[in-house]
């Protein structure tokens, strides 16, 4: 009864190997409007349609199941034969049918399960595999304003998490409970055809087994639930403390973190040893059940064997098929902790790839140029607090505008609705003279790039990156495109040059190095306009003028907006609009505007102020960077 | 493997030793379980021999309640036996998770050096389970023994031909089973790390969603999901191939072994050597015992796997500390004097450089290695290969590293801020409230702080990321300025802030600094406006010194690297 045996650490495995991402998202604000979930019905009809392509498949995997199932129940009334034909004292002669009876159900039982699993398992990871892949499908389509709103935490977690709690019930759970579901039906058909009073004995354990079932479930669930949620806070505890080393003995640290550390690992540990109690709790109340159903089975058969209904063989066998249930009923109910699991995950994987995407717009609209007007554009993330009022804004094909102002003052909010990150609440965006509600979401990203501070290098060959762009680029274009923006010489400089394995995981690029990467990835997708928000920021003040000069290279021949905050950076655009408090305050070259005396020219004096004497040289030097672009 | 250090061995013994009452004790309850789990098919045969048989309800009863008092027994064994173990590992893993958290955080550090973030929390969280598993299964081991043992008494008590077949049947079986189930382990593994694979590259577009909307990419990254969701489904349906047919064979071979037990036990019981509840008993346990046997095999697999996991700890535990604490006293009240000679190490070629007390000064250089090593070594994360640096006359390497810190705060470029309330960030163990007000302000963190939903108090999510890079470096800065130690070495701080902002915080900071030394990393004009001398780095060693207006005027390189 090695099920038991190890039943406890079954159970550990299963809590601590569950996914830090999960307990993130559900660690994370409460208040935020996670992605949907489905409900039961939904998620049957789901399974049911998954499933509909493959009904030979489940049929064919089932009845061969339950042959060998059905098959191997052979074995007790074979053996209680073996000992019908002692009692009545056959000749040893009598012993060889038997022999190869029992043999021959041995080797047929054997092949059976091994076909049954493996169809059993093909079915499983063929629907598995459909379903993560409709399901990334559908969660890439997601507009993102609806993933912030959940936080990208929730997304992950399903991707990652759901996707592989279910696997884990296809491949260990699914298997081993569907053969003990059959064995258990099985076994209780073979008892009733033993004799029907032997069922009747039987059952007197489900009472009891109905009991303990529910009870574990009840107290299982959250304590699992609460675990995860603790594993996943000591996880995360772990790689804030020992990321942030440095930092941790810079300021003395340790101590405090180390407490830190300490509290989580003890809730986490406490909420284990809460889970091996209630599975403990539970195998205990089973063996009360299996206790009872062996009495009832044996005293039944000695009241029959008593008055003559059956003989002491078919009782000998009764016992041993009740003695068999034993691992079979202990596996299936502490399975369905698993199956419930994989259902709950299962509905959130349908909650999102449910309903489909939103439908896009017949496509007749098409950008003509690289023309971007905005009128009246109002945004608010929270209603009441607008970020943008009353915004307006017109760009020229092929001209590069700059976007200035303090922070909060609404320059990424702005870049944001222009590339149809954000809808606008009131207001409209027209691309190449066409508007973004009728070009759709994909035509509104083939018209426009938006490179932002967020770098992000995508774990796996450096050249798969840069591909994702534009998939059929050959490794030529590839190279021109890193060459254009100056990146060739360090990307070949890499261990394997372009197939370098970067991102998690991977060979660490600079942020410099990744924001040339997301340039490059600009020139391969080649749109009419490109946007870039303080594309340059995060790199330090070495790399920040590596990457200018590489945006003015990415921009060659498209429109270009640039979030700045770097008022050279600015100085060399062909014009600049100044943001402020959500409304823009001033438009006009640099000349002009440092003329002006305004808001600009406040701005620029500031900077100046700390290059003492030098305000005509920096404008030279943005003339020149100018000139270049 | 480092010397000195323990080895794979002590921190696996270690936890079994530090568990020791709690693995005896439950050995002794397991096999107090397996025993009777042993006994259960005994009575029953003893039940069908005695009772049903011989038709006696008053055997019958006695042995019922017989029955009973064995399932009592088992099921208390097995319940206490079971929570004591499992305890004993999970008290085994936290101790061992506190001790690579000590070591690593360690003020000495070397641990983590070569070891990225995510590879030591996977040390602290999964090798540091298995070997809790390991101590676990010890007990489990032990009871499997004993179940061995008294199967072993009843059999050959019945007969000893039958004892000795089912005893020398089943271990050639499980080899048997062992040898098929090889090629089976290899491709479960390469299934997990196909699922992972595929989890991972999912996970990673969905991370980089927004870089991925802003140009378009979703059709190309699903088709490449799908590849790696093929490629793991390949691997799954390989590796749940062999895995079925793993477990035909097994039964199978399970199936036979008790059709030949069934066969010569009738054979002697029908020779009148053995009764038929005999017979039963026999074929029951030889059923029973694949268990005991089973239970084996997977406790020497965890043991296995717990020791590969305790060497990976010990190599963590076992590494040498990246500096060594010296003997000498930090200096109280410490002035702020800094004096380097010299210093050598990586890209730094015999810096020398005198601080002194209250001084501001600015240092610039184009190498970002050079700043790097600089940086380490003031922060005493390295010591030079050469050269000496002195902190009001006494050399760092007397001190102990934690000593240095007390005195001299390196803040570097790329922060780290922790997941808790931006004012927690900033208030360090023992900070006044009036420092933590007046970096804020100094800062424009308070600025921030005002912009966030729950202000100062809110938590800030994924260590930070939550804010702009602007905002993170305020925040950091503050944090570093709250500190408020005598000498404050600042890397970058303002680069991701706007200019205004960043002439603001140039003028508070140097208000704030007043009478400490402070050092500022930068080639940020802002800042170096209001140092009192800047020092300029070329190659590794200063190149030339003076206030920042002079070399502006004077110094048309320097006026390159700063001005742009």
């Amino acid at each position: 009864m090695s099920r038991r045996g190890t039943g406890a650490s079954d159970t550990d495995e299963r809590t601590d190997d569950a996914p830090i991402e999960e307990t993130m998202s559900r660690t994370g604000p409460a208040d935020r409007a996670l992605l949907p979930t489905a409900g039961g019905a939904e998620t049957w009809a789901a399974l049911r349609e998954m499933l509909r392509g493959h009904r030979l498949a489940t049929v064919t995997a089932v009845g061969v199941l339950v042959a060998g199932t059905g098959i191997g129940l052979l074995t007790a009334p074979l053996l209680g034969h073996v000992v019908d034909l002692v009692v009545e004292r056959r000749g040893t002669d009598a012993l060889v049918v038997p022999m190869v009876l029992l043999v021959a159900v041995a080797v047929a039982r054997g092949a059976a399960t091994a076909v049954g699993s493996a169809l059993v398992a093909r079915l499983g990871e063929t629907v598995l595999a459909a379903l993560r892949e409709r399901f990334v499908e559908r969660a890439l389509a997601l507009p993102l304003e609806r993933v912030e709103e959940a936080g990208s935490g929730d997304l992950v977690s399903r991707v990652t998490g759901d996707v592989s709690v279910i696997a884990k019930s296809v491949r260990q759970a699914l298997p081993e409970f569907s053969r003990s579901a059959f064995t258990i039906v099985l076994t209780l058909v073979g008892l009733a055809v033993l004799d029907w009073r032997f069922l009747a004995a039987a059952l007197w354990a489900v009472p009891v087994q109905v009991l303990a079932v529910r009870w574990y479930l009840r107290r299982a669930a959250p304590v699992y639930a609460e675990h995860r949620v603790a594993t996943g806070a000591l996880q995360h505890q772990l790689l804030d403390s020992v990321g942030g080393v440095r930092t941790v003995r810079a300021f003395r640290l340790n101590g405090p973190q180390l407490d830190l550390m300490e509290q989580r690992s003890r809730a986490a540990m406490g909420l284990a040893l809460r889970g091996i109690h209630v599975v403990t709790g539970f195998f205990s109340r089973l063996n009360l059940a299996e206790f009872i159903g062996m009495t009832s089975v044996l005293v039944t058969g000695f009241l029959l064997v008593d008055n003559g209904a059956v003989s002491i063989g078919t009782a000998t066998a009764a016992a041993l098929y009740f003695h068999s249930l034993f691992n079979p009923v202990n596996a299936a109910l502490f399975l369905l902790d698993d199956v419930q699991s994989a259902g709950a995950s299962l509905a959130r994987l349908v909650g999102v790839s449910g309903p489909a995407a939103a439908p896009e717009p017949d496509g007749r609209a098409a950008p003509v140029d690289g023309s971007v007007k905005v009128s009246s554009l109002d945004y608010a993330y929270v209603p009441g607090h607008p970020v943008l009022q009353d915004v307006g804004l017109e760009v020229n094909a092929g001209e590069r505008v700059a976007l200035v102002g303090s922070s909060g003052a609404g320059k990424t909010t702005l870049a944001k609705l222009i590339a149809g990150v954000h809808r606008p609440a009131r207001g409209s965006v027209t691309l190449g003279g066409a508007d973004a509600r009728e070009l759709g979401p994909s035509g509104v990203r083939r018209a426009v790039t938006l490179i932002s501070q967020e770098v992000h290098v995508f774990a796996g060959p450096l050249a798969e990156d840069l591909r994702l762009a534009r998939p059929d680029a050959d490794d030529e274009a590839l190279r021109a495109a890193l060459a254009t923006v100056g990146a060739l010489e360090w990307a070949e400089a890499l261990p394997d040059g372009l197939d370098t394995v970067v991102g998690e995981g991977g060979h660490r690029l600079t942020v410099t190095q990744a924001q040339h990467l997301a340039l490059a990835r600009l020139v391969l997708a080649d749109p009419p306009i490109a946007i870039l928000d303080e594309a340059t920021a995060d790199a330090g003040s070495a790399g920040a003028r590596v990457l200018e000069t590489a945006a003015l290279k990415a921009l060659e021949g498209r429109t270009g907006l640039l979030v700045a905050h770097r008022l050279p950076q600015a100085a060399t655009a062909d014009r600049i609009v100044v943001l402020d408090r959500g409304r823009v305050v001033e438009t006009g070259t640099h000349g002009e505007l440092v003329a002006a005396g305004g808001h600009y020219a406040r701005l620029w004096a500031a900077w100046s102020a700390s290059r003492p004497g030098t305000t005509a040289d920096a404008a030279g030097v943005a003339g020149v960077a100018g000139d270049e672009g | 493997m480092p010397a000195g250090g323990p080895t794979g061995g002590h921190v696996l013994r270690g936890a079994i030793r530090g568990r020791r009452r709690s693995v005896v004790a439950a050995s002794l309850l397991g096999m107090g379980h397996q025993t009777c789990e042993a006994l259960v098919p005994v009575i029953v045969g003893v039940i069908i021999d005695e009772a049903v048989a011989k038709g006696s309800s008053g055997t019958l009863l006695r042995l019922l309640v017989l029955l009973g008092v064995v399932f009592l027994v088992l099921s208390t064994c097995y319940r206490v036996g079971a929570r004591i173990t499992e305890a004993a590992g999970e008290q085994a893993t936290h101790r061992l998770r506190l001790d690579l958290g000590a070591r690593v955080l360690d003020p000495r550090g070397g641990a983590d050096a070569d070891r990225l973030p995510g590879a030591l929390t996977s040390i602290a969280t999964n090798d540091a389970r298995r070997v809790g598993a390991a101590v676990t299964v010890l007990s489990y081991g032990a009871s499997a023994l004993a179940a061995l043992a008294v199967s072993a008494v009843a059999l050959l008590r019945i007969s000893v031909p039958l004892g000795l077949l089912v005893l020398l049947g089943i271990p050639p079986l499980l080899w048997l089973g062992h040898r098929i189930s090889g090629p089976l382990e290899r491709r479960s593994e390469t299934e997990q790390e196909r699922a992972a694979h595929a989890s991972g590259v999912a996970a990673d577009l969905v991370d980089g969603l927004r870089v991925l909307k802003g140009m378009g990419a979703e059709s190309a990254a699903v088709s490449r999901y799908r590849r790696t969701s093929q490629d793991s489904l390949a691997a799954a349906l390989r590796a749940a191939r062999s895995r079925a047919g793993h477990e035909g064979a097994v039964l199978a071979l399970t199936g036979v072994f008790i059709a030949v037990i069934a066969v010569v036990g009738a054979y002697l019981a029908m020779r009148g050597t053995i009764s038929v509840g005999e017979l039963v008993a026999a074929v029951g346990l030889a059923q029973f015992l694949l268990g005991p046997f089973q239970l084996l095999t997977f406790v020497n697999a965890e043991f296995a796997q717990g020791r590969a996991s305790a060497r990976r700890i010990a190599e963590v535990l076992a590494a040498p500390a990246a500096v060594e604490p010296g003997g000498a006293a930090l200096p109280d009240p410490v002035a702020g004097r800094l004096r380097l000679r010299g210093v050598t190490l990586g890209a730094l070629r015999g810096v020398d450089l005198d601080l002194a007390p209250g001084s501001l000064t600015g240092v610039v250089t184009g190498d970002p290695a050079a700043a790097q090593d600089l940086l380490r070594c003031l922060a005493r994360e390295a010591d030079p290969a050469d050269g000496v640096i002195e902190l009001d006359g006494v050399p760092l390497t007397d001190l102990h590293p934690d000593d240095v810190r007390r005195a001299v705060l390196v803040a570097p470029h790329d922060a780290d801020l922790f997941e808790t309330s931006l004012l927690d960030n900033v208030r360090g163990p023992d900070t006044p409230a009036t420092a933590v007000e007046r970096a804020l302000t100094a800062s424009a963190a308070d600025e921030v702080a005002r912009l966030l939903p729950d202000g100062a108090d809110g938590v800030l999510t994924e260590r930070g990321r939550s804010l702009s890079g602007g905002q993170r470096q305020r925040v950091a800065l503050a944090r570093a300025l709250a500190a408020d130690r005598p000498v404050l070495v600042l890397h970058d701080p303002t680069t991701a802030v706007d200019t205004v902002t960043e002439s603001r915080i140039a003028a508070r900071l140097r208000d704030l600094r007043r009478d400490r030394t402070t050092v500022l990393v930068t080639t940020s004009p802002a800042l170096l406006a209001v140092t009192d001398r800047v020092v300029v780095l070329d190659g590794g060693a200063v190149t030339a010194e003076g206030r920042h207006a002079d070399l502006v005027a004077a110094d048309p390189a320097y006026r390159a690297a700063v001005l742009a």
